[in-house]
């Protein structure tokens, strides 16, 4: 468990230099931000009488936490240092070390995804509150929509994790998977809302993504702070997203450990 | 230059389709992205019917010309999106050894062809927001389309080459480049009337987004018979020059990166 710990820390310092990158993605959210808060605004405002499927000031929190937390949620990035091993065969190192393979890349992620959302989000939240009217965003509804935010986005963040770690370990199988994660990455943005809210997305689709974990990535987390999914449905979602995570966790681990077994080294 | 683009082309496709069962998924992949892009803005249209006055096939031409220009340059120039990396190991320096332009070089050196199917995809859409709007053809019209199409390449193409001189000077924050390149493509995909006056300002006079795939919009969709609309995608002409000049201005002061 300390070897563990130790690995999360580290991932913490080496992630923590790339500070240029951050203000970088700070100024790139705020900016995408902006102008999706315009189309819809100008899509609400030129259709008065039409019934839209989110309310606009829910929608527009949506939004904005949509960029202030995008670089936890988002689905998918290549890894390179898991990359390079994989297909250069220095995983098989990693075979005589005495931590679990997977768990050591799940850390490994998870506090690079959890420094880089540390230095972007903050400054993202405050400009959204500080907007005038129509582009403000608003506080959560209550406070126990907000505890249930927190859980859902801490849940969001194992499954972003599990989920990607997942696709890195398809290439073990498979020589060059970007076409799989390319795939994976389409699938994943459009069921977790983050092109558009699923509300917007037609009736058949919503069924879909429904039955599949995506919308536990982004959907259930910025709609329940805003009770846009009421409170009452919180407490199932948050058991159903922790299923998700299991289940994700354990298909990955069991995938590792046998493309680890079958691993044959090449080369001397 | 034209033979040694094309030999250029052959080796990149031969690269691409060098794993076969990889291929065949990214293109199934890309392909996916397509209906990503339609189904969003269908989606959101079939909720709501208009915005700003545009309709959905409108906003269907102004999105596939602006995805045009993007895909073509991600295609056949991705050498130059990825200047940085010649930077940075040291590659740039056997360019400058070589009889040809440092530029066309860069531009041969790497091409994404998988992104081809980005470039059908928006040819589809826009036949299908052109058979869809009931234009009124006429040899202007024709013209006008052809020229947006054309300046929509050049704007990305001037992007890329003002982001690689930049990399003359560091090759540190580059991720600001996106803001100039996906920001950039994901506003103009609407009609930038729709947004508010910064946004505006800048996209018109410091990016000129505006001149590529809003004022001809304007012409070509009969809003207006005014010529200087028509003629408006030519200002990406004056885009191209300061782009061009400092990449010109930094290759000169380049005196390697490394060792």
């Amino acid at each position: 468990m300390r070897s563990y710990l130790n690995y999360f820390k580290l991932s913490l310092i080496t992630n923590l230099q790339y500070r240029a990158a951050a203000l970088a993605g700070i100024t790139t959210q705020i900016f995408f931000g902006l102008v999706y808060v315009m189309v819809y605004l100008a899509l609400y405002e030129s259709n008065k009488g039409v019934n839209a499927p989110m309310d606009m000031q829910n929608l527009i929190t949506y939004l904005w936490l949509g960029q202030a937390f995008f670089a936890m949620t988002f689905p998918f990035s290549k890894n390179i240092e898991l990359t390079n091993m994989i297909k250069n065969g220095n995983l098989a190192y990693e075979l005589v070390r005495p931590q679990n393979f997977y768990f050591k890349f799940y850390i490994k992620f998870l506090a690079s995804r959890y420094v880089s959302t540390m230095l972007r989000f903050l400054p993202i939240i405050v400009l959204a509150f500080v907007l005038p009217h129509p582009y403000k965003m608003a506080m959560p509804y209550s406070l126990g929509n907000f505890i249930v935010f927190l859980l859902a986005l801490f849940l969001s963040s194992l499954l972003v994790i599990s989920l990607a770690l997942l696709m890195h370990i398809v290439a073990m199988f498979t020589i060059d998977a970007s076409g799989i994660q390319s795939m994976y990455m389409v699938v994943a943005e459009l069921f977790m809302g983050s092109i558009v809210p699923l509300p917007f997305l037609p009736k058949i689709l919503i069924t879909i993504g429904n039955f599949l974990p995506f919308r536990f990535m982004s959907d259930f987390p910025y709609r329940v702070y805003s009770n846009d999914i009421p409170l009452k449905e919180g407490l199932p979602l948050l058991l159903l997203s922790l299923a998700w995570v299991i289940i994700t966790i354990l298909i990955g681990l069991l995938l590792s450990k046998k493309a680890l077994k079958k691993a044959v080294i090449q080369g001397g | 230059m034209v033979k040694l683009f094309i030999e250029s082309l052959k080796l990149s496709i031969k690269n691409e389709i060098e794993y076969k069962a990889s291929f065949i998924m990214n293109s199934i992949s890309q392909f996916f992205v397509f209906f990503t892009y339609y189904f969003t803005i269908v989606a959101l249209f079939n909720k709501f019917n208009n915005i700003k006055g545009f309709n959905v096939y409108e906003i269907l031409l102004c999105f596939s010309i602006i995805q045009f220009g993007f895909a073509f340059n991600e295609t056949f120039f991705r050498g130059i999106d990825r200047f940085e990396d010649l930077v940075i190991d040291g590659s740039l320096d056997r360019f400058l050894v070589r009889p040809r332009g440092i530029l066309f070089q860069t531009m041969c050196q790497k091409m994404h062809l998988i992104k081809i199917f980005r470039l059908l995809q928006a040819i589809i859409i826009l036949v299908i927001a052109l058979i869809k709007l009931n234009i009124s053809w006429s040899i202007t019209k024709v013209i006008v389309l052809l020229l947006m199409l054309i300046s929509s390449t050049l704007i990305f193409f001037g992007i890329f080459v003002l982001t690689a001189s930049y990399c003359f000077i560091t090759v540190q924050g580059l991720e600001v480049k996106n803001l100039f390149t996906d920001g950039g493509k994901h506003m103009a995909q609407y009609p930038i009337s729709i947004y508010k006056k910064g946004i505006v300002f800048v996209f018109t006079f410091i990016i000129p987004y505006a001149f590529i795939n809003y004022y001809p919009l304007l012409f070509f969709i009969g809003r207006t018979n005014n010529i200087l609309y028509m003629l408006s995608p030519l200002m990406v002409f004056v885009f191209l020059i300061p782009c061009l000049l400092s990449f010109k201005i930094g290759l000169k002061h380049y005196t390697g990166a490394g060792s």
